[in-house]
Order: C-alpha cells, then sequence, then structure tokens
C-alpha cells in the first residue's frame, strides 16, 4: 500500500507526521553529511579513509576495547537489573513508588556529579576500598579509580534505569497465572524462572540490553572522567579527531564504523532473541 | 456607553513625534559617544579582568569592553567562522593556539608604533615579529600534596621513583601544557637540556613510557586533577600552572607547587589583535596597557604569575630565581598532532 492511501486509509498515521519531521531534520540529514564526509576527501570519492582506519591494528584495539567495555557494562547493568525489575513488578503501593523514584530521580543527576560521585567511593579511602581491607582480603586498600573495573561499575550504574525499565514494563505484562501454574505441575523455582519467567521477559531484556549497549558502546564523557586519558574507545577517537585534531573525515569514518558495530550488534542480539522464539 | 477618542493638538502631535523619535535614536546616539571593544579569552581569566583590567582600561578611554570568557580553540573557531565581518577585536588565548590563528590570516601584527610598551618586554614575549604577545609568564611546574610528599619535590626525576605508583597525574597531549613533561622527560632522559632536548622527542616518549606504572591517570580537566591531589588519591602533578595552584593553596588545600631544580616552563599567556576587527586602534590600545608596567605590577600578584615587562616588579610571594623554560611553539605546532597519535598508541592502550 502506497503511503498517500496508508494516510488516506488510516489518518491517524498523520500523527506520525511530527516525529517523521524531526527524526528527518535533525538525524537522518547530519546522518547523511557525516556519512558523506566520510567518504569524500580531498581525493574525491574514495574508500581510502576506511582502508586506512581499519588497516590499522591500533583501530581494531580499539574496537577491542570498546566492544568488551560495552558488553561487561551490558552485563553488569542486566546482573543488577533483572533482580530489581522482578523486585519493582512484586512490589505494591508505597514501596513500589519508593523503588520506582529511587530508579528514576539519579536520571536527573548530572554524569559529572557522578563521575566525581564515583571517585569519592572508590578512592583508596572510599567505602569500597576500606570494606575490602575489612575482610582481610587486602592490606590495604586496592587501586579502583581509573581503572576498567571502576568504569564498568560507574558506566552500570549511569545506565542502570534502562535496564531495568524496560524489563519492569514487561514483566508488569506477564500474566502472574503462568509461573504459578507451572508449580502446580511441578515446576521448581529454577525450572519455572528458566522456563516460564525469563523467556516471557526476553524482549525486555533484549530492549534493555540495546538500551545500555548502545549507550555504552557511544558514551564520551564516562570513560573521560572515570579512565581519564589512558583509556581509548571508538567514541574518544572520534571526539578527538573532531574536537583537536580538527580532522572531519577521519572523525565522520570513525563515527560512522561506531554506528555500523553498534547497530550491527543489536539487530544481530534481536535476530537471535527471534530464533530462539522470545520475540513474537 | 460612548467612547470619547482624545485627538491631539498640532503642538502635542509634534511634542510626541519628537520624543518618540529621541527614544528611538537613543541607542546610536550612546554608541556614537562610548566605542565598544569586544575582547575574547579564558572563562578562567574573568576575575581579574573585569576587576582590574576593564576599570582600569574605561577609566583611561572613552571605551566599554565587553569580555566573552571561553577556551583558545572556541576563541579560534569565533575568528574564523567570522572572518568576513569580525567581533571580535581582541583575543587572549594560548601560543600554539596563536600559531594556527596566524597562519590563517587572521592576526594584524603589533608593532612599536601602535603598541609602544612592547619595547619593554622580555626576550621571548614578542613571537613572529609582532603577530601576538605574552602579557603574563604565568609557569608550569609540579604541583605536590604536602601531607604526603612533606618534602616537597625537588626533582623531576621523583615522578619516577617507585615510591610514587599509582600516584602521579599528567595532562593529555592534547592540553597545552601536555607538552611540558614530554619536553622534562626527553630532557633527563638525553641529559640535554630542555632547549635541545625538546627536539628529541623519541627519547621523551620512552622516557614516558616509564611512567605508566607511576600514573593514576592522564586528565584532561585540570579542575578534576586538582580534586584528586587535594583527596590525596595522587600526589603529584606534572605541568601545573602556578596560577591554578596557588590560589587553591591560598584557600586553604594541601597543595603546594615545587619548582625542580631543572625549571619550571613559561606557560603560553598570549594577547593578539584580530585583523578587521571593530575600532582597531582601541584594540592596540587595550594590548598597550596590558603590556603596561602600571597592570602588570596590579596582575602578578592575583594571577600568581611573573611579568614580561622588564620595568614591572616580581610578587614577593613567589619563588625567586625560578628558571623560565621555554619552548618552540612553532615545533609543537607543527608535529602536535603526530604526537598525539603516538601518545594514544603508547600511553593510552
Amino acid at each position: 500500500m502506497s503511503v498517500a492511501r496508508r494516510f488516506a486509509a488510516n489518518p491517524a498515521v498523520l500523527l506520525l507526521a511530527p516525529a517523521l519531521l524531526y527524526l528527518t531534520v535533525f538525524y537522518l540529514v547530519p546522518l547523511s553529511f557525516l556519512l558523506g564526509r566520510s567518504f569524500i576527501g580531498q581525493a574525491g570519492l574514495s574508500l581510502q579513509p576506511y582502508a586506512a582506519l581499519l588497516g590499522d591494528g591500533f583501530t581494531w584495539q580499539v574496537i577491542g576495547n570498546t566492544l568488551r567495555i560495552a558488553s561487561l557494562v551490558t552485563l553488569c547493568a542486566f546482573l543488577i537489573g533483572y533482580p530489581a525489575a522482578i523486585a519493582l513488578s512484586r512490589a505494591r503501593g508505597a514501596l513500589q513508588i519508593v523503588l520506582l523514584v529511587s530508579i528514576i530521580l539519579p536520571l536527573s543527576v548530572g554524569i559529572v556529579v557522578k563521575a566525581f560521585a564515583w571517585q569519592i567511593v572508590l578512592g583508596r579511602g572510599g567505602v569500597v576500598g576500606q570494606f575490602l581491607v575489612a575482610t582481610g582480603l587486602f592490606e590495604e586498600a586496592p587501586r579502583l579509580l581509573f581503572t576498567e573495573f571502576g568504569l564498568v561499575l560507574g558506566a552500570a550504574n549511569v545506565f542502570l534505569p534502562f535496564m531495568i525499565l524496560p524489563i519492569y514494563s514487561v514483566l508488569n505484562l506477564m500474566d502472574p497465572r503462568l509461573p504459578e501454574a507451572a508449580a502446580t505441575l511441578g515446576a521448581s523455582p529454577v525450572y519455572r524462572f528458566t522456563r516460564v519467567t525469563l523467556p516471557l521477559t526476553l524482549p525486555g531484556i533484549i530492549a534493555g540490553c540495546a538500551f545500555v549497549f548502545s549507550m555504552s558502546v557511544s558514551m564520551y564523557v564516562i570513560p573521560s572522567l572515570l579512565i581519564g586519558d589512558r583509556f581509548q574507545t571508538l567514541a574518544t577517537l572520534t571526539g578527538r579527531s573532531f574536537l583537536f585534531l580538527r580532522d572531519e573525515q577521519l572523525g565522520s569514518t570513525t563515527a560512522v564504523v561506531l554506528l555500523v558495530l553498534s547497530v550491527a550488534i543489536i539487530l544481530s542480539a534481536s535476530a537471535l532473541a527471534r530464533r530462539f522464539g522470545g520475540v513474537r | 456607553m460612548t467612547k470619547t477618542i482624545i485627538m491631539p493638538n498640532r503642538r502635542q502631535f509634534l511634542a510626541g513625534s519628537a520624543a518618540a523619535a529621541g527614544t528611538l535614536a537613543m541607542p546610536s546616539i550612546l554608541r556614537a559617544q562610548t566605542r565598544e571593544l569586544v575582547v575574547g579569552g579564558a572563562a578562567s581569566h574573568r576575575e581579574w579582568v573585569e576587576t582590574i583590567v576593564i576599570p582600569n582600561f574605561e577609566a583611561k578611554y572613552d571605551a566599554r569592553i565587553l569580555y566573552e570568557g571561553t577556551r583558545s580553540l572556541v576563541n579560534l573557531e569565533k575568528m574564523q567562522q567570522n572572518q568576513a565581518q569580525q567581533y571580535l577585536s581582541v583575543v587572549q588565548m594560548d601560543d600554539p593556539v596563536m600559531i594556527l590563528a596566524h597562519e590563517a590570516g587572521l592576526l594584524e601584527p603589533l608593532s612599536a608604533e601602535t603598541v609602544p610598551n612592547m619595547a619593554k618586554l622580555k626576550d621571548g614575549a614578542v613571537h613572529l615579529d609582532g603577530a601576538w604577545v605574552n602579557y603574563l609568564q604565568p609557569f608550569q611546574a609540579i604541583a605536590y600534596n604536602e601531607e604526603a610528599l612533606p618534602n616537597g619535590i625537588e626533582s623531576w626525576e621523583e615522578l619516577w621513583d617507585d615510591s610514587m605508583a599509582g600516584r602521579v597525574v599528567i595532562p593529555s597531549l592534547q592540553n597545552t601544557e601536555g607538552v611540558f613533561p614530554l619536553f622534562m622527560a626527553a630532557a633527563l632522559e638525553t641529559g640535554k637540556p630542555v632547549a635541545e632536548a625538546q627536539y628529541d622527542i623519541e627519547a621523551g616518549f620512552r622516557k614516558m613510557q616509564a611512567l605508566k606504572p607511576n600514573l593514576l591517570t592522564i586528565y584532561t580537566q585540570m579542575p578534576q586533577a586538582f580534586n584528586l591531589l587535594e583527596t590525596g588519591e595522587a600526589w603529584a602533578i606534572a605541568g601545573a600552572l602556578s596560577s591554578f595552584t596557588m590560589p587553591r593553596r591560598a584557600e586553604g588545600s594541601p597543595v603546594n607547587l615545587a619548582v625542580p631544580r631543572e625549571g619550571a616552563f613559561a606557560a603560553p599567556s598570549g594577547v593578539c589583535v584580530v585583523r578587521g576587527g571593530p575600532n582597531q586602534d582601541l584594540a592596540m590600545a587595550y594590548v598597550n596597557e596590558l603590556l603596561s608596567v602600571e597592570l602588570q605590577n596590579q596582575l602578578t600578584a592575583p594571577t600568581f604569575s611573573l611579568p614580561t615587562n622588564v620595568e614591572a616588579a616580581t610578587p614577593s610571594d613567589l619563588p625567586e630565581n625560578i628558571e623560565v623554560l621555554s619552548v618552540d611553539w612553532a615545533n609543537v605546532a607543527n608535529n602536535r598532532a603526530d604526537w598525539v597519535q603516538r601518545w594514544d598508541r603508547e600511553m593510552a592502550i
């Protein structure tokens, strides 16, 4: 059906117009410029920028860094966020409101403030270091600040609401009688979780992981504040190319590589979920 | 109900028209009386510019100054974007960025005729035949935490000592001050003075690699680095500005600035006149005032900087006999992009 017929058949489609206009002007057009700039340089239209970037072993190290950290942040957010989403869906009344506010309110705190807070928490005199010394595992507080551990923990903290909320909304839609039905048939709690709850919440998990992964893979401010210039990702390379080296073509090329990687991984995750029957 | 319409008579109409015309014309009349000068500079300089420089200048000249505080690279961008119709007349920014502005043809040359106080400047404070000048010399050395290092730091070599493992913070090579530790590393590695060693960048990178076990982080934001120093997480920041460290100390922070025996680096505080900017004569006068003995005597203490005018006095609370090391900024400008890319490969991974 053509777009015009679709409009005629259902005028409600017109409600999409502002969103489509917004996305076209502020997303598609700049993205097209970026894409074009990555191919068109002083030598005209060429694949050379991509060949140079991807032919450099350093780029692959940076890509590895970027994907590893994004995966670890996503995993960390999932491990903390999934039980939190279940707790939120089961809570009622005032407790549910308190939990919801405690998840949503941190979104209003700036990343810079959070980064400084993590410096206090992860510093040698911070609670984590002191706790590790108190357990007797360490004689003196280990260095946690400006390490990959600190970065993963800090980023997972920032992105956690984006993991919890999609899972929570799917859990809310799930019929609570289904695990109960499995229980009446003799399914153990572990079996009920792995065969009923987990598959039914897969769309929420995929959405949460997609949100957190795509934000982690392109985060710029969090690494620069929590680990500094000793750690390079595709996003920091892109920022450096535009802001410091003033090399628009290099910046555009790294940005496009980053975008392609991000989209490819999210689409693959989605396809895998469909393959295993989690998404209908 | 009837409405009464009051019609003005001829006299009232003429009086009203004259008042309206006067009101509409007022801004241009005011503009004709007081000329404006827009000065670009660092956001962190706003306080001393607005409390010392501007009142002095406005009292002496019939002019009004608007100060736009931002960053050197942002100022360069403004100058480039407005090349056809500049609105900035004067810009205060770092020397490495001045080189880029000069290469882009954005600077109006200064001379002893238009800026008489140039004749009184120290050697090395006038660049590229007067493309720009240095109005002050804040210096950069090693800031340290006094509680962790009560004996201070006597040599740059101490940053490489095993006792400093995980306690040293250095600037990114993206930051202007990032080149200082690299050049000092080259000097320590080769045994040559900085004036020669700054061209032996291989030696510099070799020595910096050896510093990696001692690094806590490499910063791009100086306030963040100072936060680490003040909390005791870091013990030393290499390349820290006197004008940033000493005010913190004065406020009670347990930090101090060590000027090691090898010397400190002159921070590049430059001022230029924008080519094609409004009120060129006034812009030259602003630069001349900034270089004057009177103004430099007022500025050195609050900015914790050395004067560039040879007749101005060094404040008593600054360390004496500091060996201020100069850097060849043209060499930096030509090679910095390559160095940054190498830095990523050797220091960041």
